[in-house]
């Protein structure tokens, strides 16, 4: 019984050795991944969604353009992408004076074309038909599963460096290129 | 990024007859508030998604899907076929399509619009590449950078009155271009942070600077009727674009 005493007594020494002097969690130590330190660079982040708002589909309020993506016009109308979220409508009979008409909620959206009143775009992997007749009420009148894989969920469109996944902030439904610092994921 | 059209009167009526695609939508300033039932539109050079022929055609990395657009409600797959690797841009001109990948440009035929079927191939070095397109002459820009790769920053122009083999018939250096639009006998290269470049290609082959503008970072543009429209930093920019090929800005869409 002392004896077992005498020897925990004694593991105690190097243990707070080695927690006062050698930066035991690293937050001091050069990083060695990835092994050259890259600095400020062109990248790719993740863009967000739980898994409920994943599927749903609806017209909305104008909203701010945040990060404009793609653009489309057709007549009067202007579309821009909202990447991962949906499409801003834009009327633009005066290009002096260009309005803001609704915004399409399309989680993952990143692509879209219009024929007649339909507009078809991705609903993450889903190719997707809207009738636009109404913009205050846009219909789903189709929905396409399983074809083209637009969006990877673990890595981005590109090869390069980009912000790593975090799962806990949900499910991934597309990506936007970022500024990043020191990246530590790449994609090749 | 990938497409579009305009510029001297004279070649805007000349194109609006020989070009099937952009111009059938709105030929005219239509009515403030109606919006336009019939026809496609005109998406920009770095879109993944194009109308053409009553088809819908989507690429993704690696492949190109076709869907009918018989019933304009119900698209029906009609083929999906393996294109090559790092794939970005799709591009329609008549019935041809133009797709651009990180190291080549592919022209495909779409004379049977469920089947695209290709043609030829244009390669070139590693980069993001956006192509315009017409009866003569292909423009693809091509951009190094990290999410790109390769190492030269250009807008590289195509001879291909023989589609079976595109003839590379000039490359001119650029700081940093990214989607890109044709109108008539202007070249509109967006070039990010350096601004947008404008070029006259009265001479196809020889893409001649004109001007520059530095109203913000560019990333695609639209010729559309009498309308240049940007995609910029943050939302897009309106210009009125002239008969002579001037812009004027009218307005900045954003926040």
């Amino acid at each position: 019984m002392n004896r077992n005493n005498h020897t925990k007594s004694w593991l105690i020494v190097p243990l707070i050795l080695f927690m006062s002097s050698c930066d035991p969690f690293g937050y001091n130590r050069p990083h060695v991944e990835p092994p050259i330190e890259v600095g400020e660079v062109e990248g790719w982040a993740p863009i967000y969604a739980t898994e409920k708002v994943a599927g749903t589909i609806a017209s909305i309020d104008a909203q701010p353009i945040v990060k404009g993506g793609k653009i489309y016009v057709k007549g009067n109308i202007l579309y821009q992408v909202e990447t991962g979220k949906g499409i801003h409508v834009i009327n633009i009979a005066d290009g002096n004076n260009p309005q803001k008409v609704k915004f399409i909620q399309v989680t993952g959206a990143q692509e879209m074309a219009v024929l007649g009143n339909n507009l078809y775009t991705n609903n993450v992997n889903d190719l997707v038909v809207l009738n636009i007749s109404d913009y205050n009420n846009v219909q789903v009148l189709d929905r396409v599963s399983g074809v083209f894989h637009l969006v990877d969920g673990t890595v981005p469109p590109n090869a390069g460096y980009f912000e790593c996944v975090d799962a806990s902030k949900g499910v991934v439904v597309g990506w936007e290129p970022k500024t990043l610092y020191n990246p530590v994921c790449q994609k090749f | 990024m990938k497409s579009l059209k305009y510029i001297v009167l004279v070649a805007i009526i000349a194109f609006a007859a020989s070009c099937d695609k952009a111009l059938n939508t709105s030929g005219g300033v239509a009515e403030p508030g109606v919006i336009d039932g019939g026809g496609t539109g005109q998406g920009g050079s770095l879109a993944r998604f194009t109308i053409a022929e009553n088809h819908l055609y989507v690429v993704d990395d690696l492949k190109l899907h076709t869907y009918s657009l018989a019933n304009p409600s119900a698209p029906q797959l009609k083929s999906t076929q393996t294109l090559g690797e790092n794939i970005e841009t799709i591009y329609a001109y008549k019935d041809k399509l133009f797709i651009g990948s990180q190291t080549a440009m592919y022209i495909y035929s779409i004379a049977d619009a469920s089947r695209p079927a290709k043609l030829g191939t244009a390669s070139h070095v590693r980069a993001c590449d956006p192509v315009v397109a017409n009866d003569s002459v292909a423009y693809v820009t091509v951009r190094s950078g990290t999410n790109c790769g390769g190492a030269q920053n250009a807008l590289f122009v195509y001879d291909i009155q023989h589609l079976l083999s595109p003839v590379e018939k000039n490359v001119v250096p650029v700081e940093s271009p990214w989607g890109l639009g044709m109108a008539g006998n202007v070249l509109f290269v967006c070039n990010g942070t350096n601004g947008m470049s404008v070029y006259d290609i009265t001479n196809r082959y020889q893409p001649k600077l004109k001007q520059k503008y530095y109203d913000d970072t560019y990333y695609d543009v639209i010729p559309y009727n009498d309308m240049l429209i940007c995609m910029v930093e943050g939302g897009m920019l309106l210009y009125e674009l002239k008969a002579d090929g001037q812009i004027v800005k009218l307005a900045k869409i954003s926040g």
